[in-house]
């Protein structure tokens, strides 16, 4: 099993969902989330205030899917979020020792 | 003793109860009558305890002193089909061992049937005083009913013990079952809108319901020894409405206990859409779980209202009823006691005046004050009567804008629609009346989402992080409050009415409204956009990216001018904080500001660049057109027109624009138009002259020779060359309201000062004077200059602390390094100055060494 994480655009949330329902993956958490890669952010002037723009928000998806799915979703995501901008953000893969659901206490594969 | 008949009688009381239980159950299942079902299971364990005892007195005598009572809800004679059966055994004195072999061998065939048996034995005396460590118990006894045993003990009890103990103890009870009750109020947070409620302990749950019994139950023994009969136990307006509820309450239980076999009372999500299915509680057929537990609201908003009498009984019991008369309370006046955080009416009749009913309920949206169970009922008597000529009044506007207003405003828009006053003056929001959005998002019924939003935006009046302190700044900067307030009021009605988009539905609903409330067209069309586009800044930071300088300039273009734009972000806040307590997260605030902040910045910082156009096509500008009188020269008046910032246009009705076409025809006879109007609370001046040199430090320093606060400042010049300078000022002083001559003679100093017949200098010098405004708040001066805003000036952005005479010195100081100010906008929030100016020097954007001497120069003076 793996975990994908990814990391886009709060403006992508949309799409990317639509792309992984139409292969097949259902289940996911969204957390709102602050951060930068190169793209450092800016400052901006309102008022007299400088208020400085380095954590811009970003969405971040976690999912835990079985290994033959890591491909296709990791392109849906890829081609939903992508713009070619600096700042669409990234997707991390890690392995994933066991997944249990609570309700039955399944586990494995048949947990997810 | 020979068991095997004893065996054989359990397995004759067992068969009984299967049969009898079963009937009980198909009965509800067919009726779904839950008063009917408890009823019969109430009586089926009397029958039973009866056959027990009698037979257990047969073959053990020595029970002759013992009684049987029910107590909770069994003594209620409402038990549900897996509550406890609370039994009291009563005894005169300790009970004696035979006594005791009874009372063990009754409870024990009671749990031989599956049944949850609480027994206790107690002695009269027992019962006869008040146990402060458990006061739960004597609070118990007030539910007893007798089923068998020794009658003439129980009279006793019933009789002379009881009512002897609450008239005694009447205090105690009272407030221990204040503190249980506001500790379970707590518990589920003070809200009956849970999206799965406990349909027996959350507030407005049959708790409530008992609650209120026992409250009656306890005035009625203290005041007279008697026990209340069941059906005058609440005031009339609420025993028909709380009446129906418990139906409702007890139907649904009923259902909750038999399908899943336990008393468990939790409302789940599930378990409302199949009680929904099967038209639980409601007398039409199978309904959609929305409907359903929009009926669920309705009742238990009737029951909640029932813990009111816990305030109004302590009231009068306290002695402080007394303080109604003599008007202690600090909040009371000539027409309303407050008693406890209560208002009372000192004539209860007063109510049927229109006028006084609302301002009952300006005096709760003052106070934060809640009416007392007799107000709610004297306005309930009343509405009937009154209720024909309530939305008609002339002055209903004027009632409500103060009400909108007022810090607690919530409370009382939410009162008045509990008693059925908001859909009297406004029956479109009968539409949303305990409307639910059935979804894990939305908490709460979409009329009381209205309310909160409203009491969401006067919580920032106390912010509590510096993110809350942002959008208070904004609100203080509102000028027509009253307006954002009414958009937050209807801005859902639409839900609750047919049609794809609640959008549409609302701006229908709001026609109506505004016509009934009077509204001006320019007043009417504001909260008409707001309504419009109460979705469109959430869907802009959801959907787009916010930090993309084309996303903000196509929604700063869409939304139009600083005012709109202000109040759309604080709709928006207050729409999505009322959501739910979490759904406004940080990061939401966060985004939401930014997009604020940024689309201010471009209005403020586009205004010069995007000008009328000779003989162009402009939305504002046709409606000005279509609504102007007959016989305008409309070339005359596009001329009059181009080159003005197209902001004029939008931040000026139809009618003021107008009103300055004429100043600008009139320049042919006197080149120097001067209009000063008192408005209320401010003033407005209107300057339209030729260009010239500095002309708005001219201006400036007249009013502040004259010792007026400037709050709000635009000066525009359009293509030919004339200047529209547009200021609005408060009058310290009130020289003017006091000197109604003065008004004049400003003029005549404005006009003597531009024509240059008076030298502002001397009048400056002459004339300034008194004390200056003491303020504790520090404002960190800021000059910027922006030099990519506007093709052919620079920006200028100045906050200061605002003082006297800042204005005069700022653009002074321009006007003294040669700049030309193209446009001008000064506001002021608050203490602080907030000012932006369009410059140019000799046609061109300033230099940085020129904006270097401006910034020393203006620093110098702030």
């Amino acid at each position: 099993m793996t975990k994908v994480e990814a990391v886009i655009q709060t403006s992508k949330l949309e799409a990317v969902k639509i792309a992984l329902h139409d292969i097949g993956v259902e289940g996911m958490t969204v957390l709102e989330a602050r951060g930068h890669g190169r793209q450092k952010g800016h400052t901006e002037f309102y008022r007299g205030r400088e208020y400085t723009v380095d954590l811009l928000p970003k969405i971040k998806l976690e999912m835990v899917l079985a290994d033959d799915m890591v491909e296709r979703t990791v392109d849906a995501i890829m081609g939903a979020a992508r713009t070619g901008q600096i700042g669409d953000g990234k997707i991390f893969l890690s392995r994933v020792d066991e997944a249990i659901r609570i309700r039955n206490q399944e586990r494995g594969i048949a947990a997810l | 003793m020979n068991s095997t008949p004893l065996l054989d009688a359990v397995a004759v009381l067992q068969e009984f109860y299967s049969t009898e239980s079963a009937a009980v159950r198909q009965a509800f299942e067919d009726s779904h009558n839950g008063q009917a079902a408890i009823r019969a299971r109430s009586d089926l364990l009397d029958t039973i305890i009866r056959q027990i005892w009698g037979s257990t007195l047969g073959e053990s005598p020595g029970l002759e002193g013992v009684c049987v009572a029910a107590l909770g809800g069994y003594g209620r004679r409402a038990l549900f089909p897996c509550s406890d059966v609370d039994l009291l055994f009563l005894c005169e004195g300790t009970p004696s061992k035979h006594a005791q072999r009874g009372i063990r061998r009754l409870s024990q065939t009671l749990w031989d049937l599956h049944l949850r048996v609480s027994p206790t034995t107690r002695s009269l005396a027992d019962c006869s005083r008040l146990h402060h460590d458990n006061v739960e118990f004597n609070i118990s006894l007030l539910d007893c009913r007798y089923v068998s045993g020794d009658a003439e003990l129980f009279e006793q009890l019933h009789g002379k013990a009881l009512p002897g103990m609450v008239a005694r103890e009447a205090r105690e009870l009272l407030q221990r079952l204040t503190d249980l009750t506001r500790a379970r109020h707590n518990k589920y947070g003070n809200t009956i809108f849970h999206l799965e409620p406990n349909l027996k302990d959350s507030p407005g749950g049959m708790r409530d319901y008992h609650l209120a019994g026992w409250l009656t139950t306890i005035a009625r023994l203290e005041q007279n020894g008697t026990w209340p009969a069941l059906d005058s136990l609440f005031p009339d307006t609420l025993h028909a409405s709380s009446r129906a509820a418990v139906d409702f309450l007890s139907a649904v239980r009923c259902f909750l206990h038999y399908h899943q076999g336990r008393d468990l009372n939790a409302l789940t999500y599930d378990l409302q859409s199949e009680a929904a299915g099967r038209g639980i509680g409601i007398s039409a057929a199978p309904v959609s779980p929305a409907e359903w537990m929009r009926a669920y609201f309705r009742h238990v908003r009737s029951i909640h209202r029932l813990t009111g009498l816990l305030d109004e009984i302590s009231a009068k019991r306290s002695g402080l009823y007394r303080i109604i008369q003599n008007r202690k309370s600090r909040l009371s006046n000539a027409d309303f006691s407050v008693v406890q955080g209560r208002v009372f009416l000192r004539q209860s009749s007063s109510v049927a005046d229109p006028e006084m009913l609302l301002s009952l309920f300006e005096f709760v949206a003052r106070h934060g004050v809640k009416l007392s169970a007799d107000a709610e009922r004297y306005v309930e008597v009343v509405l009937p009567v009154i209720q024909r000529d309530l939305p008609a009044r002339p002055d209903l506007w004027a009632h409500l804008r103060r009400i909108l207003v007022l810090p607690h405003a919530g409370a009382a828009l939410r009162a008045m629609h509990r008693l059925g006053l908001l859909v009297v003056l406004f029956k479109e929001f009968q539409a949303i009346d305990s409307l639910v959005i059935r979804d894990y998002y939305h908490r709460y019924t979409v009329d009381e989402h209205s309310f909160v939003t409203i009491e969401r935006l006067h919580a920032l009046s106390v912010p509590d992080s510096d993110l809350h302190r942002r959008f208070q700044d904004i609100l203080l900067g509102i000028e027509r409050p009253e307006l954002l307030f009414l958009a937050l009021l209807f801005h859902d009605v639409g839900k609750g009415m047919p049609g794809a988009s609640h959008v549409e539905g609302s701006l229908e609903a709001l026609q109506g409204v505004c016509g009934r409330l009077r509204l001006e067209p320019d007043d009417c069309e504001l909260v008409r956009f707001l309504i419009a586009s109460h979705l469109r800044m959430s869907a802009t930071t959801q959907q787009r990216d916010i930090f993309d300088p084309e996303t903000v300039h196509h929604f700063a273009e869409s939304v139009g001018t600083v005012e709109r734009l202000k109040m759309l972000t604080l709709l928006t806040y207050a729409d999505v904080s009322a959501v739910n307590p979490q759904a406004l997260t940080p990061w939401k605030a966060e985004m939401l500001w930014r997009l604020f902040a940024a689309a201010e910045n471009y209005l403020n910082r586009s205004v010069d660049d995007e000008r009328l156009p000779a003989g162009g096509a402009d939305n504002a500008l046709e409606r000005i057109l279509r609504d102007a009188p007959r016989g305008l020269d409309e070339e005359d008046f596009r001329l009059f027109l181009e080159g003005f910032p197209r902001r004029y246009l939008l931040t000026h009705s139809g009618s003021v624009v107008l009103t300055h076409y004429e100043m600008w025809r009139a320049l042919s006879e006197d080149d120097v138009q001067v209009r000063v109007e008192s408005g209320d609370p401010y003033y407005e001046l209107t300057l339209m002259t030729r260009d010239r040199p500095r002309l708005f430090a001219t201006l400036a320093g007249v009013l502040s020779a004259w010792r007026m606060d400037i709050l709000k400042a635009e000066a525009f010049s359009n293509r030919a060359g004339v200047v529209l300078d547009t200021i609005r000022f408060s009058d310290r002083f009130h020289t003017l309201a006091l000197n109604p001559s003065e008004m004049r003679r400003l003029q005549r100093n404005i006009e003597d000062v531009v024509a240059g017949e008076l030298d502002v200098r001397k009048l400056v010098d002459e004339k300034t004077g008194g004390a200056p405004l003491r303020s504790q708040l520090a404002v960190k001066p800021d000059v910027r200059f922006h030099n990519d805003c506007s093709s052919h000036s620079t920006l200028l952005e100045i906050i200061a602390k605002d003082r006297p005479g800042l204005l005069y010195d700022i653009s002074t100081a321009v006007a003294e390094l040669g700049c030309n100010i193209e446009v001008a906008l000064i506001d002021t929030q608050g203490q602080t100055a907030l000012d932006v100016f369009y410059l140019s020097c000799e046609g061109e954007k300033l230099g940085p060494e020129l904006q270097g001497e401006l910034q020393d120069a203006i620093l110098d003076r702030l």
